[in-house]
């Protein structure tokens, strides 16, 4: 019932974020698309404004409309990760579309959370909303814990036998015994430790860049 | 003598487009991206009205709008919001700000708001001009 409490609270926030962003897109569109009716309206204006004004609102609105199908697309296949209990997931996609549509409640800390290109395609079989929840209760315990993180570092390591996913938060104003400290009393470390137990996933704190090091096996 | 607006906001294709609109109508408008920049330029200016945007990084509108209300007391708020965070901006009209408006806003609703807080601001120089008059008046026993 927790678990089921969480998973509805995660969905909700992002969902929320989402629609906030949407909500500027079409305010955009909106202003936009009443300026330039303005110009038409007032003509001595128009006629002060510079040339080829009209050509920039027009292209204003097609690329907010773009960015409009990015984010409601984002928003269909986030809200489908919700089908099935158990499905399979490409990785590295399915992490780089958690970080798309949950960039702004990151940036609302002042930090930039991005992921290294990963070409080689991994693929694995585990609950998806479980597994986005795990990557977004990383990025954010690194955020919470350590104050002088602006930008947070995912890497995907894949070896024939295991994959791993590496956070790191470039912070090394930090001695290894301080971080380590600091995470492992925080309740999202043990929040980490509940999901990859029901992921059947490894989590420990690295010593040689600190961060947090997930091991899917 | 032109309104002077200031406009805040971190999506800077909605801020510039809403600008243009504005100026259209007469006003005279600034715009920044930030809470912080928002409270570092009303510092030096003297705005008649701003207009906040609720949903922003790092220093949010309501934020922005505790500082700007004690630098300058006067220069009317007019929050923006998305449906999120209506209690945000209930919370900013407790600390002070003229009204909110729902995003997207209608154009002519704000234009009309900004006129009523406009008039507002002037109603209370009016006021402190007064009172400053009738203090000197005392003073001096006429």
């Amino acid at each position: 019932m927790d678990n089921l409490n969480n998973k509805a609270k995660f969905f909700g926030k992002v969902t929320a974020s989402l629609s906030h962003e949407l909500q500027n897109v079409l305010a955009i569109i909106k202003e936009t698309s009443g300026l330039m009716e303005d110009m038409l309206n007032f003509s001595e204006d128009f006629a002060k404004l510079e040339d080829n004004k009209l050509g920039e609102c027009i292209k204003t609105i097609k690329n907010q409309a773009y960015r409009g199908v990015d984010l409601t697309s984002g928003l269909n296949s986030f809200a489908h990760t919700t089908d099935s209990i158990q499905a399979s997931i490409n990785v590295y996609e399915t992490i780089k579309k958690m970080i798309f549509i949950t960039k702004r409640l990151f940036q609302q800390k002042g930090v930039n959370v991005s992921i290294t290109k990963c070409h080689k395609s991994y693929s694995i079989i585990t609950d998806t909303v479980f597994f986005q929840m795990l990557i977004f209760s990383c990025i954010k315990s690194l955020i919470e814990n350590f104050d002088n993180t602006t930008t947070i570092t995912l890497d995907i390591n894949s070896s024939d036998k295991i994959t791993t996913i590496k956070f790191t938060n470039n912070d090394d104003t930090l001695k290894f015994d301080d971080y380590k400290q600091m995470l492992t009393k925080s309740m999202l470390w043990a929040e980490i430790c509940k999901f990859c137990e029901q992921l059947n996933f490894k989590s420990e704190i690295t010593a040689d860049t600190p961060g947090i090091l997930i091991t899917l096996k | 003598m032109k309104i002077k607006i200031l406009l805040v906001d971190d999506e800077k294709e909605f801020i510039k487009t809403l600008a243009q609109r504005l100026k259209i109508r007469n006003f005279a408008v600034t715009t920044v991206y930030s809470g912080q920049d928002a409270i570092d330029i009303a510092k030096e200016n003297d705005f008649d009205v701003i207009i906040l945007d609720v949903f922003m990084p790092e220093i949010t509108g309501i934020d922005a709008l505790k500082q700007i209300n004690k630098i300058k007391p006067l220069t009317q708020i007019i929050l923006l919001t998305g449906a999120a965070t209506v209690e945000n901006a209930i919370q900013g009209m407790k600390l002070g700000a003229f009204d909110f408006l729902m995003k997207p806003a209608n154009t002519e609703l704000l234009v009309e708001k900004i006129t009523q807080a406009h008039a507002l601001k002037h109603e209370h120089e009016e006021r402190i001009r007064q009172a400053e008059i009738e203090n000197i008046l005392k003073t001096r026993g006429w």
